[in-house]
């Protein structure tokens, strides 16, 4: 098991944000967590990634615990994050945005005197290249258009070379053909690199392409898991989100 | 990079050229400019706002007026002694203040800055308080205004130098990222409050050696090296010239002991001609000169991009 | 120095508390509601308190001079913050904090020389109203009758203030701001409106402590900044955008610099300062703030 999380457990004041969640993923897998808004998802994620602290609980990444480390050791782990809202540095070139993830990840960031221009010139093109992003490498980050900067998130994430992928709604705020061939295209890259990949999304639909497993939170807990055609079959799953249709 | 070549051609043939009161006034300049671009590397490069830069000027200053005033020592080491002091102090200010960010980080900056005014101020015995150093012994090589001129101008073109290689290297960027987007620089790797401890401890360095120049340059201390009036004056010439460019500080620092000059020969009301000027330029131009500047010449260079495809 | 000596020291620096305390919430509530740091602050204070000097200089005193500057003073120094927020500070609210830093301390330049061209740098004062001309005794030591005016302002202040917050709709939509600005333009508040309104109340909480300490302290420049620095340790101390807080904490900073000048004088204006760090090092959002 690549990654394990043993009832892990979370609550704000009165409110339980997540609630004795347990789950594994196997090496290569690729699968989501699906659930309305208000689930806890993100919540789960922050607490996976050591932005925020579980009340109980444990996670196990390669065997080893990282329940506490902070953001920046889990990282160095090998797990790397995206979210929801863009997260990326507007200010610097889309290449820069990616260089500087693989600069910090390689430990090349403490290096105050050679000139950063070429450094991992090639990877950084390749990795801009798989998102198809080549061609703004030299446009700020900030102006590119909102797929683009999505696109760009991942790619910092790949930046510090992680071999679990936490992406969460990596295609929030896109139409439905951007968000089809933006999954695909990560799917692609998981692929070949080899990767895992666990993902957030809150749209069905999107998901039934490429995950292999699906997990459904509401309210704090993951209430079913299965393949995508047990749970779209799965009652009280369309329960809930039909009672959030209306 | 043809630009600063012609500059600093012009820096040094300038002696030669303008009455001995003007190359104090561009002595001056450097120095206020090598202040700013210290300042600036917090500020603009890794996004740090500090109220407080000019308690470490005043430390350089002080540490170097101290050792020439009291001990046999030689102006190298206590000019050097200066920013390493300097340098010192931000690592114990700076270990406070980056443990909180925004305006607690500057609020805590200028409470530091007005703890070192306070001592310089009234540890009378030591300092000679309000009265300040005066008489400070330096070389009789560099009395002379030009000589003191060419040293400022070789110290300064270094530290710019190693300023320009720092902000150019992965570190460079790695502060950039973090003025960006502290969380997500967080989130790649980056150790955000070490790598901000760093950096204003550099910038307290720079704002040292700033601070031991101008000790040399005046041959007097004063404690409002360390006032909060001379922290803003650092700050707006950081605005003046705009934060993001390297030179911004420059040629802020540039037009501002310029604009003083003139315009306190005019009127007594400079402080208000200085506040309509940062408005105007607060609101209307929003890069600083150098930053108006550079947009002008990248849309001119794409300009001249279409105008060949076409 | 004998028990009276020390009841008024005391009670000197619960003035001098009470007094800043109408400044430093007016700088606090701003904050706290608009996110913006006015640097500024301390300039309107200074404006309140030349402007409390014209006034009374016009009207004799006879006819209640200073009390109508009070009345006028504020609502001056209000209707000039009313201006400068709608022209100037709306401009700026989606910018970074250096562009709002360096804006209102522009204003700092500008209000300043304007108080210099109006009003020259001469002290000016303004003596102490009727019927408060006289000392009052306690234990037998003197202590100005206008002092204690000024004591029992700052309650009144902060229930005036405190009834607001807590009780009208202007109030609801400041707390729920202060909290969630998004969320209280979501519900449908007029968000520029609230924001010029607030910004008002600050001016003339600002004008009218400027105005109230002219008997006491001459109007003159450099006023505005001594007093800004003043009201930053008190709302790091307090807490920024707590009303109680900035009670508190003038309070603390009142009675700090009382016994500092007993204590060790010429160290006595680091002693507000030591504790600043102390509280922005061990609690920065202050006693009575709440982390963010």
């Amino acid at each position: 098991m690549m990654f394990r999380v043993e009832n892990l457990h979370k609550t704000f004041g009165g409110l339980m944000a997540v609630n004795m969640v347990s789950f594994a993923l196997e090496r290569g897998e690729i699968s989501s967590i699906i659930g309305p808004n208000g689930a806890g998802k993100t919540t789960l994620f922050n607490l996976l990634t050591g932005h925020l602290k579980p009340n109980s609980g444990a996670v196990y990444f390669k065997d080893h615990e990282i329940t506490h480390f902070s953001p920046h050791r889990i990282t160095r782990s090998g797990i790397g994050r995206s979210f929801q809202k863009t997260n990326i540095f507007p200010r610097l070139t889309a290449f820069e945005n990616i260089q500087v993830a693989l600069m910090a990840w390689k430990k090349k960031t403490r290096n105050i005197i050679e000139k950063a221009d070429h450094f991992f010139q090639k990877e950084t093109d390749e990795i801009l290249g798989s998102l198809g992003l080549g061609d703004q490498k030299d446009r700020m980050a900030g102006l590119l258009a909102h797929g683009d900067q999505r696109l760009l998130e991942i790619g910092i994430t790949l930046g510090t070379y992680p071999d679990l992928l936490l992406l969460d709604e990596p295609t929030a705020g896109m139409s439905p053909e951007e968000s089809q061939k933006t999954m695909e295209l990560i799917q692609q890259i998981v692929r070949s690199k080899n990767l895992t990949l666990l993902f957030i999304e809150h749209d069905m639909n999107i998901v039934f392409g490429i995950s292999e497993k699906v997990r459904v939170m509401h309210f704090g807990s993951i209430i079913a898991e299965g393949t995508p055609q047990e749970i779209r079959a799965n009652d009280q799953v369309q329960q809930i989100y039909l009672a959030e249709d209306e | 990079m043809i630009v600063p070549i012609i500059v600093l051609t012009g820096l040094i043939i300038l002696p030669l050229f303008i009455p001995v009161g003007w190359i104090s006034l561009v002595n001056e300049m450097l120095i206020l400019a090598l202040a700013a671009c210290g300042l600036n590397l917090m500020l603009g490069f890794a996004g740090m706002v500090s109220f407080g830069p000019a308690g470490f000027y005043a430390v350089g200053a002080y540490a170097t007026a101290l050792i020439l005033i009291n001990t046999p020592l030689p102006f190298a080491l206590a000019f050097i002694a200066g920013p390493l002091i300097a340098a010192a102090t931000a690592i114990i200010i700076g270990w406070f203040c980056v443990r909180l960010t925004h305006v607690y980080f500057a609020l805590l900056t200028l409470a530091f800055a007005q703890i070192i005014h306070t001592i310089v101020f009234e540890w009378y015995s030591f300092t000679k308080g309000d009265n300040g150093i005066v008489d400070i012994p330096i070389p009789s090589i560099l009395k002379s205004i030009t000589h003191y001129y060419y040293f400022s101008l070789i110290i300064i073109v270094f530290c710019l130098i190693l300023l320009w290689l720092i902000i150019k290297s992965p570190f460079g960027k790695a502060l950039q990222a973090m003025r960006e987007n502290a969380q997500r620089a967080e989130s790649i790797g980056i150790n955000v409050r070490l790598y901000q401890l760093s950096t204003f401890v550099l910038s307290g360095f720079f704002l040292g050696v700033a601070g031991s120049l101008f000790c040399g340059f005046n041959k007097n201390v004063f404690p409002n090296y360390a006032h909060w009036g001379k922290s803003t004056e650092m700050l707006v010439v950081c605005l003046l010239g705009g934060i993001y460019n390297f030179f911004g500080p420059i040629v802020g620092s540039v037009v501002y002991l310029f604009l003083d000059k003139v315009i306190t020969g005019y009127t007594q009301y400079w402080p208000l001609v200085l506040g309509l000027i940062i408005i105007t330029l607060l609101l209307f131009l929003r890069g600083g000169i150098a930053g108006f500047i550079a947009e002008r010449l990248s849309l001119r260079q794409r300009k001249g991009e279409s105008d060949k495809i076409a | 120095m004998n028990l009276q000596g020390v009841i008024i020291q005391v009670l000197s620096g619960i003035s001098t508390g009470m007094v800043i305390f109408l400044i430093a919430v007016g700088l606090s509530l701003v904050f706290g509601t608009l996110r913006i740091l006015n640097l500024a602050h301390g300039a309107l204070y200074m404006l309140g308190a030349y402007m409390c000097y014209w006034i009374s200089s016009m009207i004799s005193q006879n006819a209640g001079g200073f009390w109508w500057a009070l009345l006028f003073a504020p609502m001056g120094v209000a209707l000039f913050g009313g201006l400068v927020e709608g022209l100037l500070l709306r401009r700026i609210y989606d910018r970074e904090h250096l562009d709002q830093y360096l804006l209102t301390f522009a204003l700092v330049l500008v209000v300043g020389d304007l108080c210099k061209l109006a009003w020259g740098v001469e002290y000016h004062l303004v003596s102490a109203p009727w019927p408060f001309q006289g000392p009052l005794f306690v234990l037998g030591m003197p202590f100005p009758s206008y002092n204690v005016f000024l004591i029992g302002c700052g309650p009144l202040v902060f229930i005036g203030l405190w009834t607001l917050i807590r009780y009208t709709r202007l109030g609801r939509v400041i707390r729920a701001m202060t909290y969630n600005r998004e969320m209280a333009s979501a519900l449908g508040t007029n968000v520029p409106l609230v924001y010029t309104v607030v910004f008002m109340l600050g001016c003339w909480l600002a004008g009218l402590g400027g105005a109230l300490v002219v008997p006491t302290a001459s109007a003159m420049p450099g006023m505005d900044m001594i007093v800004l620095i003043e009201c930053f340790i008190i709302i790091v101390i307090g807490g920024l955008g707590s009303l109680s807080g900035a009670f508190l904490g003038s309070l603390i900073f009142g009675l700090v610099n009382a016994f500092g000048i007993l204590v060790a004088p010429r160290l006595a204006v680091a002693f507000a300062f030591i504790l600043m760090i102390i509280v922005l090092i061990i609690r920065p959002w202050g006693l009575m703030g709440e982390p963010e």
